[in-house]
């Protein structure tokens, strides 16, 4: 804006009217676009959305790989993200990086499923009987708040290094958060759907399966999607104390060699594997609850 | 012989902890196919009545016998008209509807298409039957659960402001078909309101509240002035003026507005 305003005076007279005529729309679209940008909860279209994502995806990636290639970083430490992909490739052809890479996700939700079939009956009990809340709550919030690797010396007791301390490792650092999660999410069911279906007749199993728990399905279901991340966390941890496959053990063996790109590659398949895995359950919740 | 009263409040008090709800004692005898309107100021306990003849509260103290029998919870022989959160936002208009007798197993499958799709002509939803709530307006919303509860097949009905949001054409039109449907179906009613427009109009009998504690201040039978036949002349007719007036002066006392 400041350059025209200054050629406008430079040109003298004759561009006055050109000032007149009203600007063409494409400038006025753009304009309004970049006021939604930063407007409290503004309307952005879904293009400028994933064009966004994108271009924020590029800068952080172009970025990792300019530093690294002018020497801020040494790139023994950070490899850049060109060698990065390249060790990928390497890895996926030629030591197995998939088969470790699906033995992981296999553990994440073998262990995942255990905790959400034991936590939603749980938590649908403890928020809709008094007696039990009463009686789980303490011992639940207790367990909660022990970090899981502390716990790993006695699960390796119990169950030596095998898949069984690995699962043990994925519940205990989820049941116990999700069984919490499920009775919040039973708690905020309004009263009024549960008085509804008393009025019409429904006995409270079926005010409980027919109501109560298909109101709280969309918040359970976000529940279950952030609960699946976390699962990840403790998998690694999991495979780096007791195991010999897997990505978590990848990643440590990669350390043990001062090999950062393999140590890259594994961190990055990781994060990959969360970025689909979330796209596809958004996916899904779209299509179960187009009501919302 | 009078016949005998059907719904009972026999010595009800209420307390929620310390605070009075309904005062100590509340009596009152309603008559089967009885249209009994609770009038007064917002806040007052009515709802509370209300609620505790639906079984969704229990008195503090007396009690409240329907046919003879000590009420014990809800069950579908009352039905309900909430204010809020009065559908359910996972069904369509139409399955909201039927879910009122979703749980009547003495209606078979055509019978109950048929009084679904009489109730969504009814209350004017018919063309929104397959949107979901949150698609229509608050005013529809409302209508959705009036047609529940009246699908439903309730003997009791027990109606908390529930035509409030509606524009008044719409009202009018609901209110001439419940007092229709309650005296053709044979269905007490039990309707709380602060309108007083609608109190006369729909009511046989008024009962005006006081303020927190409920207490009944006055009793007004309007079955014996206007007779039980409401029709539209009917509220623009002397006998309806008057009373709508007597009864005005009630509710500014009631809401102790005059001294």
């Amino acid at each position: 804006m400041m350059s025209k305003a200054t050629a406008t005076t430079v040109s003298g007279r004759t561009s006055d009217i050109v000032e007149q005529v009203p600007p063409p729309r494409a400038p006025a679209a753009r304009k309004h676009m970049r006021n939604q940008f930063f407007t409290f909860r503004g309307n952005l279209s879904k293009h400028a959305q994933i064009l966004t994502s994108v271009c924020a995806s590029l800068i952080v990636i172009a970025t990792w790989e300019i530093s690294t290639r002018l020497g801020w970083i040494n790139s023994l430490f950070l490899p850049p993200p060109s060698v990065t992909i390249e060790t990928l490739w390497t890895m996926i052809t030629q030591k197995h990086l998939l088969l470790n890479a699906g033995i992981s996700t296999l553990r994440v939700w073998v262990a995942f499923a255990i905790s959400v079939v034991m936590a939603v009956p749980i938590g649908i009990a403890m928020s809709s009987f008094r007696g039990v809340g009463a009686a789980l709550e303490p011992i639940v919030d207790f367990i909660r708040y022990l970090p899981v690797p502390a716990l790993v010396p006695l699960s390796i007791i119990w169950f030596g290094v095998g898949e069984t301390t690995k699962i043990f490792l994925l519940w205990l650092g989820t049941f116990f958060q999700l069984v919490l999660l499920v009775a919040d999410d039973m708690r905020r069911v309004p009263q009024e759907y549960v008085e509804i279906a008393y009025t019409v007749g429904a006995r409270p199993r079926q005010m409980l399966t027919d109501v109560a728990f298909r109101a709280m399905l969309p918040s359970l279901f976000d529940n279950l999607r952030i609960t699946l991340g976390w699962c990840w966390t403790y998998l690694i941890i999991a495979e780096i104390v007791a195991a010999d496959n897997g990505l978590g053990f990848v990643i440590w063996a990669a350390r043990r060699y001062m090999n950062t790109s393999e140590v890259m590659a594994g961190v990055v398949t990781i994060g990959l594997i969360g970025l689909l895995t979330d796209q596809i359950l958004r996916l899904v919740h779209k299509r179960l609850f187009r009501y919302l | 012989m009078a016949p005998a009263p059907y719904l009972v409040f026999d010595g009800v008090a209420k307390y929620f902890g310390d605070l009075e709800v309904v005062a100590p004692t509340f009596d009152l005898a309603i008559k089967r196919n009885e249209f009994v309107v609770f009038l007064g100021p917002s806040g007052s306990g009515k709802t509370t009545l209300m609620r505790m003849v639906g079984g969704l509260e229990t008195p503090t103290a007396g009690e409240i016998r329907l046919d003879g029998q000590p009420i014990d919870g809800p069950d579908r022989d009352r039905g309900m008209v909430f204010q809020s959160y009065s559908s359910f936002p996972w069904l369509t208009v139409a399955q909201n509807v039927a879910y009122g007798m979703k749980y009547r197993l003495d209606m078979t499958p055509e019978r109950k298409q048929r009084r679904l799709a009489h109730y969504l002509e009814l209350v004017g939803l018919a063309d929104f039957a397959d949107a979901y709530p949150n698609k229509v307006s608050g005013g529809m919303r409302q209508r959705i659960a009036i047609a529940r509860t009246l699908a439903a097949g309730s003997d009791v009905l027990l109606m908390d402001e529930p035509f409030g949001a509606l524009d008044a054409q719409r009202r009018e039109d609901l209110q001439l078909e419940l007092r229709r449907i309650q005296r053709q179906d044979a269905k007490t009613v039990i309707f709380v309101t602060h309108d007083v427009d609608e109190a006369v109009f729909l009511a046989d009998r008024i009962i005006i509240f006081s303020k927190r504690p409920a207490r009944m201040l006055e009793e007004i039978d309007i079955a014996a002035t206007l007779g039980p036949d409401r029709t539209l002349e009917l509220r623009d007719s002397e006998r309806f003026f008057k009373l709508r007036t007597e009864i005005l002066k009630f509710v500014r006392i009631a809401a102790g507005h005059e001294n």
